[in-house]
Parts: structure tokens; C-alpha cells; sequence
């Protein structure tokens, strides 16, 4: 009876403290790296593979989507905009929403798939055959060998990357207006132009970064807290990619509420 | 394969933010490789102008606006200009915002402001500053229109049922003339493809009429004051007096834009036809007078209007050009 | 400069591994640690590098205590340590080569080429001369053994663990360990502590064997001292023949 009664405290204890705790190693992962930001010998040498791999081998699936999305935005545009609003338009909205939404937002989501998953599992793998304690036993900070190359290639490249979609998904907006839509360069143009404040750039500059720090640390924690085995990565391949698409469109929001 | 990397990773960053700085400038209308000047004008209010409007001359897109800003004092606005430095700006340029289209952008025609002797340029104090005017804001325009319809129909109404019959005759007469000349007007405007010559001498005659037509019914009012001449009224007509002049103010800043003027027409058009109707119906029948007179505010409003419409007529037979330039929008 | 474990306790949840072990690991001796599978001998090693921290007790390496050291005081002792891993622990993206290099590296102030010389040397000790390039993937379970070996002592350190450096080896590959083993005690004065299952290896290359049964020290002697002990729980372990115990049970798991 008494234990019924006390059931829900008991919930509340269990799941507080592995909340705390959770927010504790969120803590420590943190402080750690940067701390490990200065051990510059060690990730040094190791930035160079991390950016290639993060941001280049990253550009071909960014493009890819930027190119559909762009296609999609003119295509509808036009649709939604036939008759009442005039066609250039469909500038000023496949240029708004690929630079201040779709561009960040989906390079970030498709790169949380892959750098997420890749990190996750990279590290989680590690984390299950010792690795990271010989690495430890080698007198490596783990978090500078393994976390800071990586993050700080993602708070490099997913803003570069990202801006390569962007200009990617205008240009495939423009060539479907051309081609599909009977528009001109100028109208598109002037569409493109019309509404563009220079903020925007930024704006999509400070989301992608965040989204590259996002994903390279919510990958290198569900790696580095991996238990049990080739089952035990999976299940933190799987949740760093769950958890680090949500982070991206929780701080999508974040940032639309403090920036604009 | 290091070489390889270094070589992507580096391409992958300029690229970018090649991409990201060329980008910018190009979307913000930077014109590459032309030698650039601001300018600088003052205005009392920009309307809905920003920054990064196009700047015009001529029609022809020359830079964009760089800044606006209210001046320390809040006495005015001031606005910077980027323009290109080889187009040739008249001597006595001026600044003109206004709307772009339909859809909220706004755009800085750099005008000769001869040219505009009607608008009310704001002068700068210091040299090398333009002057500057935005015209009036079209949903302003839009809702002193419905209030001048709205008065209309409202005094129609009421006139139906009060009524003499010598003023109704007046009346009947001048709101013929009035729809006859709405008629040619809206002939005139939908003639955008007629020479500038032909156009301003149809101008000329239509707004002779018009004129002709609004003196005719001021002189029907005057005789309906007289009628209701008290000193009731009287003070009644002074209360009223405010509403009516915030009216006129506006109704004036109606002129500068034909397409609004075109729908003042019309509106007055269909708004005396239904008077016409209840007239007849009026001239048929009885009705009282006093029923009239108990609201002398719409009478009143009415006869500020048709000044208004006076003016405004004045304004089209002298300043034609600035009607069929605005009648291309 | 030894290697001191005082009354070590050590708890995984419900599971009280170690309770209460303590050693001594004697400046440059040899010592070996028996004891049954599960019994808790990787978890002890792991206290020593600090990869693990102890619920009560201490370890003290060099007369520092391990557990409450700084991190940059950690990572100097752990220079001072080489660490060979039950099952290698080699880094899957390196080469051979790079795994063995990366505590050199660590250490710093070797040119490139002094480092390839020395991964050479190393990998030429535990017989993988010519495995340079290959990935850890590529290598079978005996090789990635050595090969890690061959990390563990490239940067020459004071003090070796080994985690059953011959588990799983062919016998003749297995006695070239020993060799080994010996090899960096006598001509490098390495302090060694080895774990292994295999009572030939601990017989030829230790000055002491200890035996941790049921989270403590079972036993401590030398070679010829266990030989002739008489409890029966070593017996049973030494000679492989379960006859010598009343309870079959020998694990940690079961004991507790
Ligand atoms: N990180 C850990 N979390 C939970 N339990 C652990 C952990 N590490 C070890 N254990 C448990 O501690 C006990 C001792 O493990 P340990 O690896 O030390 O055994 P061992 O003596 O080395 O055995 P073997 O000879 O098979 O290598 C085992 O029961 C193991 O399940
Ligand atoms: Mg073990």
C-alpha cells in the first residue's frame, strides 16, 4: 500500500537522479573538451582527417538535397503564388527559405545522420575494445584525441557546407524557374534580391554552427557513454542521431525566438 | 592522400565563404566593378522605404539605399543613398520614395524636383543634401476613399427622404454633370497608349468639366446651408468642421496618385448614380426637409469633398504629367 | 619505486569484485597474478593506471596515489607505464605501425624517423617485422597480441602490465614472450606485473606469483613456494584439477 502510495516519488527520485546524473556527464564531456582545447599537439595533426571527412566527404549528400529542395521551393512557390502575387516571387521565397530555413536545417539534419552516426559509432566502438583506455594508458586525454578534432571540424565545416547548399538550392530554384516555370533571370533576380539583408547569411552562419557543435558532441557522448558490446554501439548510433536531430530543430527554433 | 585532404578541405572553405561574402554583396544589389557614391537626402517621413530599396533614375535601377536613419534631434529622417557615380543626376535633384508595387517594396527615384513643384520636399540644411518626400502610404490613400464613398452614400441615402424640389433639381443637374466627366475620365486613364499631347489637352477639357460640375454643386449647397441656416446647425457644422478638414488633408495627398484618383472616380461614379435614383424617387414623392437638417455633419462633409474634388481637378489639368506617369503602375 | 595496492575494494553495482586486495610490487621484479576467470585480475590492473578508481583503499605508484593524482600528473605516470591489453586494444584506424608510434609521439622530441626506427625495433622483438602497414583488422587474434605489445613497450617505460600476454598464443610464440618478458626485466630493469593463466609462462618468468581468489590475496610466494604450498584452492588452480576443492565454485559472480 504504502509502496503504491510512494510510487511516484520513487519515479520521481529514480528519474531525477539519472536526469542529474545525465547532465552531469553532459558536464564533464563539456569542461573536459574544453580543457583538452589546449593539448594543441595532440589534436593538431588530427584536425585535417576530421575536416575532410566531416566537411568533405559531407558536400556531395548536402548538394544533393539542396538541389531537390530548391527544385520543390520554385515549383511550389509558383503554385501557391499563380495569379494573385506576381512570379518573382518565387525568388524571394526559394532565397528566404533556403538561406534562412531549409539550407541550415536540412544540411543539418542529413549531416546529423551521418557525422552523428559515424561519430557515435566510431568512438562507441572504440569505447567496447579498449581503445579509449589504451589511449588513456598512452597518456592521450581522450577528449583531446577523440572529441576536439572532431567538434571543432564540425563548427568549421557544417557553416561552409551549408553555405555550399544554399547556393546550391538557389541555383536549383533558378535554373527550375527558368526552365520550368517561363521566368526570367531578371525576375528571378529581383525576387532573389528583394527582401535579402545580409542578417540572413549570418543568421544561417550562426545556425549551421551551432548545429556542427551539436552534432559532433551529442555523437562523441553517446560513444563515449557505449556499454555492451556490438549491441550497445548501435544503440548509441541510434540515439545520438535521434537526439542530435532534435537538438537541431529544438535550437532552430532557439534561435528563431532570439534573432528575429 | 594528406595532400589530397589539405587540397579539399582548404577548396571546401574558400568556396564557401567565397560563396557566403560575394553572395551577400550581390543579393544586397552591390554592382561589381563600378565606381560607387553615396548620396545623402532628408525626408520628414520615409513611408515603408528601407534599406536596400533600389534607388532609380529615370526608372533605371542605379544603387540601393544603404541607410536610414532619424536624425539625433528626431527633427527628420535621414538617408543614405549607394548609387553608381557615372549616371548623371539633374541640378536640382530630389529625392522621391515611393511605392515600388504593389507588394511593399518601396523604392528612391532621384527626380528634378522642377518637375514636381506639387510636392512638399523637405529642404536640407546643409549643402550636397538632397531634399526629399515620400509619397503618402496607398492603404492611407485607399481608406480616405472609402470614407469619402461611405459619406456619399450615406447623405444619399438620407437626402431620399428629404427633400425639395427645387434642390433636387440642382442637384440632378449636378450630379449628371459630375458622372459625365467620372465617364471621360476613366475613358482618359484607361487611354495609357495615346500620345503625352492628345492626353494632356483630354485632360485639360475633362477637368475643365469637372470643374465646371463641382462649382455647379457648391452653388446647390450653398442653397441648402441657407436653408438650414440656424444656430443650431451652425454649431454643429463648426464641431464637424475638424473632421472634415483631417479629410481634406488627406483627400490632398489623394492627388498624387492617379490609380487612387481612378478609384475615386469610379467610386464617386456609382455613388451618384444611386443618388440620382433616390432623387427621382424624391421628386416624386413628399418628404421632409427638417429630417435633413437634423444631420447637417454629412451635408457638410459632402461640400468639403467636392472642394477637394475641385482642387484635385485644378491640380490634373496643371500637373497632367504626373498623372500619366503614375498611371502606368 | 614500487608498485603498492592497499586493501582494494571495488564494487560493479551488486558485484564486490575486489575486497580488499592488497600487493606489493617489488622494484624490478617480476610478479604474476593467478586466478580464476572473472576473478577480478583486469579490473586490479586497471586501478593501477587510474582507468579505474578504487571504492576504498589505495594504489600508490612511485609512492603517488593513483587515485587522487591531477590529470597532468596522471598522464605523467602513466608515461612512466606500459599497459598490454587482454585482447589488444589496438586502434582500428591506425596502422601497425602508428599504433605502435602514438605514445612516442606522446612523449615527444623523436624525428620521424627516430620513431620508425624504434617501431621497427619493437615490432621486430615480438617477431611482426614487416606488419608495418597492415590495419589491426588484417592481423589475426595472436598477432594483434604482440602487436600491442610492441605498443606497450615502445616507449620503454619503468613499469609493465601485462593482461595475459600469452593467451591464445601458439607455444612456440608463447615462449618468445616469456623470452621477452624476461628480457625487459634482466637488460632494462623493468618492473613487471603479469597476469596469466598459464603456469609454464609464470614459472619461467616470475620472481613471485600472487593469486587473487574471491576478491583477495589467496597466495603469495615464489615459484617453488607454490609448487609446494598445500591449499587446496591453489592446488586446484595450479595443478587444473577441480578434485582438490570441496565447493566447485570459484567464481566471484558465484561466491557472492
Ligand atoms: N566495467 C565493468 N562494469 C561492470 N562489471 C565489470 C566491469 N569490468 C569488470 N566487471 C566485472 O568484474 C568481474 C572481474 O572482471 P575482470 O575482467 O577483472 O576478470 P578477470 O579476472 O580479468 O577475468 P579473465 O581471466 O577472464 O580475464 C567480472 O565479473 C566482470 O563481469
Ligand atoms: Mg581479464
Amino acid at each position: 500500500m504504502t509502496t503504491r502510495l510512494l510510487a511516484p516519488f520513487t519515479w520521481l527520485g529514480s528519474h531525477g537522479l539519472s536526469m542529474t546524473q545525465g547532465l552531469g556527464n553532459w558536464g564533464s564531456l563539456i569542461t573536459d573538451t574544453v580543457r583538452a582545447l589546449r593539448h594543441v599537439d595532440v589534436w593538431g595533426r588530427l584536425l585535417l582527417p576530421q575536416l575532410a571527412r566531416i566537411g568533405v566527404d559531407s558536400i556531395p549528400i548536402a548538394l544533393f538535397i539542396a538541389t531537390f529542395t530548391g527544385i520543390v521551393l520554385a515549383l511550389q512557390a509558383s503554385y501557391t503564388f499563380t495569379g494573385a502575387i506576381p512570379l518573382y516571387f518565387v525568388g524571394v521565397l526559394v532565397g528566404k527559405t533556403m538561406i534562412m530555413e531549409l539550407g541550415p536545417v536540412l544540411t543539418g539534419l542529413a549531416l546529423a545522420g551521418r557525422i552523428g552516426a559515424n561519430v557515435a559509432a566510431e568512438i562507441g566502438s572504440m569505447k567496447v575494445t579498449e581503445q579509449i583506455d589504451a589511449l588513456e594508458t598512452l597518456a592521450y586525454p581522450p577528449n583531446a584525441y577523440l572529441v576536439v578534432p572532431r567538434v571543432l571540424a564540425g563548427v568549421i565545416m557544417f557553416p561552409a557546407v551549408t553555405i555550399l547548399a544554399i547556393g546550391m538550392g538557389i541555383t536549383s530554384g533558378w535554373v527550375t524557374s527558368l526552365q520550368l516555370l517561363d521566368m526570367s533571370t531578371p525576375q528571378f533576380v529581383r525576387g532573389l534580391t528583394l527582401f535579402f539583408f545580409p542578417f540572413d547569411v549570418w543568421f544561417a552562419i550562426i545556425k549551421a554552427t551551432s548545429f556542427g557543435l551539436v552534432v559532433t558532441l551529442v555523437g562523441c557522448f553517446y560513444g563515449f557513454h557505449t556499454t555492451g558490446g556490438a549491441e550497445g554501439v548501435g544503440r548509441s548510433t541510434t540515439k545520438a542521431v535521434v537526439v542530435s536531430s532534435m537538438l537541431i530543430l529544438v535550437l532552430d527554433a532557439f534561435w528563431a525566438v532570439l534573432l528575429l | 592522400m594528406k595532400r589530397r585532404n589539405e587540397t579539399l578541405v582548404g577548396l571546401v572553405l574558400v568556396l564557401g565563404v567565397v560563396t557566403a561574402v560575394f553572395g551577400s554583396l550581390w543579393l544586397q544589389g552591390w554592382e561589381f566593378g563600378r565606381t560607387v557614391e553615396t548620396v545623402e537626402a532628408v525626408f520628414s517621413d520615409v513611408g515603408q522605404a528601407a534599406e536596400g530599396n533600389a534607388v532609380k533614375v529615370r526608372g533605371v535601377r542605379i544603387g540601393r539605399i544603404d541607410e536610414v536613419s532619424v536624425h539625433p534631434e528626431g527633427e527628420f529622417v535621414q538617408v543614405v543613398l549607394r548609387v553608381d557615380a557615372d549616371v548623371p543626376r539633374p541640378p536640382d535633384a530630389a529625392v522621391v520614395l515611393a511605392p515600388e508595387s504593389m507588394f511593399g517594396e518601396w523604392q528612391a527615384e532621384i527626380v528634378s524636383r522642377s518637375l514636381y513643384p506639387h510636392f512638399q520636399f523637405l529642404d536640407p540644411n546643409e549643402p550636397d543634401v538632397l531634399p526629399g518626400y515620400a509619397l503618402p502610404d496607398i492603404s492611407r490613400l485607399t481608406a480616405t476613399a472609402d470614407r469619402i464613398s461611405e459619406n456619399l452614400a450615406d447623405l444619399s441615402d438620407r437626402i431620399g427622404i428629404a427633400f425639395s424640389e427645387e434642390t433636387a433639381e440642382n442637384l440632378a443637374r449636378t450630379i449628371q454633370n459630375v458622372e459625365g466627366v467620372s465617364d471621360r475620365l476613366t475613358q482618359l486613364i484607361e487611354q495609357q497608349a495615346a500620345t503625352f499631347d492628345v492626353l494632356a489637352a483630354r485632360v485639360e477639357e475633362a477637368t475643365g468639366e469637372i470643374g465646371r460640375a463641382a462649382t455647379a454643386s457648391r452653388t446647390t449647397f450653398d442653397h441648402l446651408s441657407d436653408l438650414m441656416a440656424t444656430g443650431e446647425v451652425e454649431m454643429l457644422l463648426t464641431d464637424v468642421r475638424d473632421v472634415a478638414e483631417g479629410l481634406q488633408s488627406l483627400t490632398q495627398e489623394a492627388t498624387t496618385t492617379t490609380s487612387e484618383f481612378q478609384k475615386m472616380a469610379v467610386r464617386a461614379e456609382s455613388t451618384f448614380a444611386r443618388v440620382d435614383r433616390i432623387l427621382g424617387a424624391a421628386e416624386d414623392g413628399e418628404g421632409t426637409l427638417g429630417r435633413l437638417l437634423n444631420d447637417p455633419t454629412l451635408m457638410n462633409e459632402v461640400e468639403a469633398t467636392l472642394v477637394q474634388l475641385q482642387l484635385l481637378l485644378e491640380d490634373v489639368r496643371e500637373n497632367p504629367r504626373r498623372y500619366l506617369r503614375l498611371s502606368i503602375f | 619505486m614500487t608498485i603498492q595496492l592497499d586493501d582494494l575494494h571495488k564494487s560493479f553495482g551488486q558485484k564486490h569484485v575486489l575486497r580488499g586486495f592488497s600487493l606489493e610490487v617489488r622494484d624490478g621484479e617480476t610478479l604474476t597474478v593467478l586466478g580464476p576467470s572473472g576473478s577480478g585480475k583486469s579490473v586490479m590492473l586497471k586501478h593501477i593506471v587510474g582507468l579505474l578508481t578504487p571504492d576504498r583503499g589505495q594504489v600508490l605508484v612511485d609512492g603517488q596515489n593513483v587515485g587522487e593524482l591531477e590529470m597532468n600528473d596522471l598522464y605523467d605516470l602513466r608515461r612512466k607505464v606500459g599497459y598490454v591489453f587482454q585482447l589488444a586494444a589496438l586502434f582500428d584506424s591506425l596502422s601497425v605501425a602508428d599504433n605502435v608510434g602514438l605514445g612516442l609521439h606522446r612523449v615527444g622530441g623523436f624525428r620521424e624517423d627516430q620513431i620508425r626506427e624504434r617501431v621497427r625495433e619493437c615490432l621486430h622483438l615480438v617477431d611482426l617485422e614487416g606488419f608495418e602497414d597492415r590495419f589491426p583488422a588484417e592481423l589475426s587474434g595472436g598477432q594483434k597480441k604482440r602487436a600491442g605489445l610492441a605498443r606497450a613497450i615502445a616507449t620503454k617505460p619503468k613499469y609493465l602490465l601485462y593482461d595475459e600476454p600469452t593467451t591464445g598464443l601458439d607455444p612456440l610464440t608463447k615462449a618468445v614472450i616469456d623470452q621477452l618478458i624476461l628480457k625487459m626485466r634482466q637488460e632494462l630493469g623493468v618492473t613487471g606485473l603479469v597476469i596469466t593463466h598459464d603456469m609454464e609462462s609464470a614459472y619461467r618468468v616470475s620472481d613471485r606469483i600472487a593469486m587473487l581468489y574471491e576478491g583477495r590475496r589467496r597466495f603469495l610466494g615464489t615459484p617453488d613456494e607454490i609448487r609446494g604450498t598445500e591449499d587446496p584452492v591453489v592446488r586446484a588452480f595450479i595443478e587444473g584439477d577441480p578434485q582438490y576443492l570441496e565447493r566447485r565454485e570459484t567464481t566471484v559472480e558465484e561466491a557472492s
